[in-house]
Formats: structure tokens, C-alpha cells, sequence
């Protein structure tokens, strides 16, 4: 395929130049969310439980039901080391209570998608030769997309609902 | 087909630029041939060098991104997310999540130097730049990285 070929495609695909433009909004927005949700889920601080805090809960958790007892018999659940901070079951709880957070969370996870499947699909595009595997390919990104979006909000929504 | 807007045609410019100067030949013959062929003929210059992991970054990114998704439906069940938290605690998935924060880092930092090179087409700054995202990334992921592993690495050799 001679160069001028390969400029062609560039310059005819519509859906790429939206794809291009969707991942650099996203990028940006994510800048703020992925880093808030670093931050919160991964740093020390109250967002997560400390480790007194989580031996008193996971000693709660043991007179409530055998399978938690079970597990923390068994070291599947393991109590934390001294200073260590733990994410954990109450504290998520505590959070996704407000709107506001389930909105946080929600954009965060539909940004984080669209960017990253975009992204897939562009880069799937880079290597793929045929035109109409390359649009399966951009179908088959879509598609995990929509699954995990649904996924995702289905978690967020219904977290201590049952 | 032409844009209709100014405003799209400049992005629409934009987009061109970046797709010939990030894929070069690949873009002209994809195919994964191509792109290792791409890769060990090319001097790595910097450019190059962001470009990849910029891109292996990305893909990291997303494996991390699915099973992350799948594992938080255990949100549906006390029992079953602090049990998935625990597998997540393990001392190697602490090194994980050092390198997590170390790719997160770059591709943040990566990513503004794409942008900031797109508006102002500075690409004889390219090289400075990429030191600094290079220089800033490092200091994120030492700096997070080191309240990560505290509890695990550190702590206990603490007198
Ligand atoms: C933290 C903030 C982030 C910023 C500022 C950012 C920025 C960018 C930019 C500017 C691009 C180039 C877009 C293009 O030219 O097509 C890009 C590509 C990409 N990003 Fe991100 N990104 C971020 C987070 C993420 C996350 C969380 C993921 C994974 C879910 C991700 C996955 C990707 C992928 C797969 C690509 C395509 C790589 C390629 O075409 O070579 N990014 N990102």
C-alpha cells in the first residue's frame, strides 16, 4: 500500500476524528477523577479504614455470620498490620450513601471506559489490515463498553440495597 | 470528507498530525509485522520511546480497568468483598499497586505533554518535555509508592 493510501484512510474516517476528540475530553476529565479516586482508595486518610478500626470490624463481622467467621479462621480475611489502611466494606458504604459520590463514580467509570476503549480501538485499528475487521473491532469495543458501563452502575446503584 | 467548522477542521488538523507523527509507517501497512519492524529499526528517540509507553500504559490501563469492574460486583456481599479486598492486600499485590500508580502517573503526565504539544505545536520542546513528565512521574509513584509499602516493607524493620 503506497503512503498516500494510508493518508487517505486517515483523512476519511469520521468516526476517528470523533473517537480522537472523545479521548481527549475524557483525558482531561480523567486527570481529575482517576486522580480524586487514587487519592481516596490508595493513600492513607479517612476515606479508608485504619488499622485499629478494621480488627474492631472484622471482629464484628465474626459474630454476625459464619461465613465471615469462616473466613477470617481460615486467613482469607486478615486483620491489619499496624498503620496499614484498608478499604473496606462500611467505609464504601459510607460514601456511595450521598448522590454526590455516586456521581462522582459513575462519571469517573463511564470517562474511564470511553477513553480506554476508544483508546483499544484505536490501537487495534493501528494493526488490523481489513476494513471490516477493523470496524468489528470497533463493534467489539462498543460492546464491552456498554457491558461493563451497566456492570459498573448496577455496583454503584445498588451497594447496601440488599 | 471535509469538516464543516473552523473549530473542526483545526481539531480535525490536530488529529492528522498526531496520527502521522505517533504511528509513522504503521499507519501506511498496519499490521504487528510493521510495528516490531517499526520498533527495532527506529533509534529510540524520545518521541518514540513516549509514544510506546504511552501506549502500553493505555493497555495496561484497560486489563487493569475490566477486572477491576468485575471484581467490585463483590460490593453485592459483605462477606465477598472483604474477602476480595484481602486477596488485594498480599505483598505482591502491593507491588502491583506501586506499578499501578507508576503507570497511571506516566500516561496522566504523558497525556497533558500530548495535549500542551498539540495546542502550541512546540515539538522542538518535545525532548525537555518528556524528561519533565519522566522527572514528575517518578516523584508520584516514589512518593506514593512509599506510603503503599510502609506497613508491608518498611515498618517491620523499623526499630
Ligand atoms: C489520568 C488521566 C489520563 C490522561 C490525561 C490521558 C490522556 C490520554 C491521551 C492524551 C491519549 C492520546 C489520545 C489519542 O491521541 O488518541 C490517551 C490514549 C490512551 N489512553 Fe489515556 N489518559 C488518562 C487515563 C487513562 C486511563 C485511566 C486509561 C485506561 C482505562 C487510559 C487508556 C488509554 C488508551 C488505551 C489510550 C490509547 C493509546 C494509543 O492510542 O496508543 N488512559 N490518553
Amino acid at each position: 500500500m503506497s503512503s498516500e493510501h494510508g493518508l487517505q484512510r486517515i483523512y476519511s474516517s469520521r468516526s476517528g476524528q470523533l473517537g480522537w476528540l472523545m479521548r481527549r475530553i475524557t483525558g482531561v476529565g480523567l486527570l481529575f477523577f482517576v486522580g480524586l479516586h487514587f487519592w481516596i482508595q490508595h493513600m492513607p486518610n479517612g476515606f479508608l479504614a485504619t488499622a485499629e478500626e478494621y480488627n474492631e470490624i472484622i471482629k464484628g463481622f465474626e459474630k454476625i455470620t459464619p461465613e465471615f467467621a469462616d473466613a477470617i479462621a481460615k486467613g482469607k480475611i486478615r486483620e491489619a498490620l499496624p498503620g496499614e489502611h484498608v478499604i473496606t466494606y462500611d467505609k464504601v458504604l459510607e460514601r456511595l450513601h450521598t448522590p454526590l459520590w455516586k456521581t462522582v463514580d459513575i462519571t469517573l467509570l463511564l470517562f474511564a471506559l470511553l477513553h480506554g476503549m476508544l483508546g483499544m480501538a484505536n490501537v487495534l485499528g493501528d494493526y488490523i489490515q481489513n476494513a471490516s475487521l477493523r470496524k468489528v473491532a470497533v463493534i467489539f469495543c462498543w460492546a464491552v463498553i456498554l457491558f461493563l458501563a451497566t456492570q459498573g452502575i448496577v455496583t454503584v446503584m445498588t451497594v447496601g440495597t440488599n | 470528507m471535509l469538516p464543516v467548522s473552523r473549530f473542526s477542521y483545526h481539531i480535525y488538523r490536530l488529529g492528522m498530525q498526531e496520527n502521522i507523527e505517533r504511528s509513522g509507517p504503521s499507519r501506511d501497512n498496519p499490521s504487528f509485522r510493521t510495528f516490531l519492524s517499526m520498533i527495532s529499526s527506529y533509534r529510540i528517540r524520545a518521541g518514540m520511546a513516549a509514544w510506546l509507553l504511552h501506549r502500553l500504559t493505555g493497555l495496561s490501563l484497560v486489563f487493569y480497568l475490566v477486572i477491576h469492574i468485575m471484581g467490585l460486583r463483590s460490593l453485592g456481599d459483605p462477606a465477598a468483598f472483604e474477602l476480595y479486598i484481602t486477596t488485594f492486600r498480599n505483598p505482591l499485590f502491593k507491588i502491583a499497586e506501586v506499578m499501578l500508580l507508576g503507570a497511571i502517573a506516566f500516561h496522566a503526565f504523558n497525556g497533558v505533554r500530548i495535549l500542551i504539544q498539540d495546542i502550541f505545536f512546540r515539538s522542538e520542546r518535545q525532548r525537555i518535555l518528556f524528561y519533565a513528565v519522566l522527572a514528575l512521574s517518578s516523584i508520584v509513584t516514589l512518593a506514593g509508592g512509599l506510603l503503599i509499602i510502609f506497613p508491608y516493607f518498611i515498618a517491620p524493620f523499623l526499630p
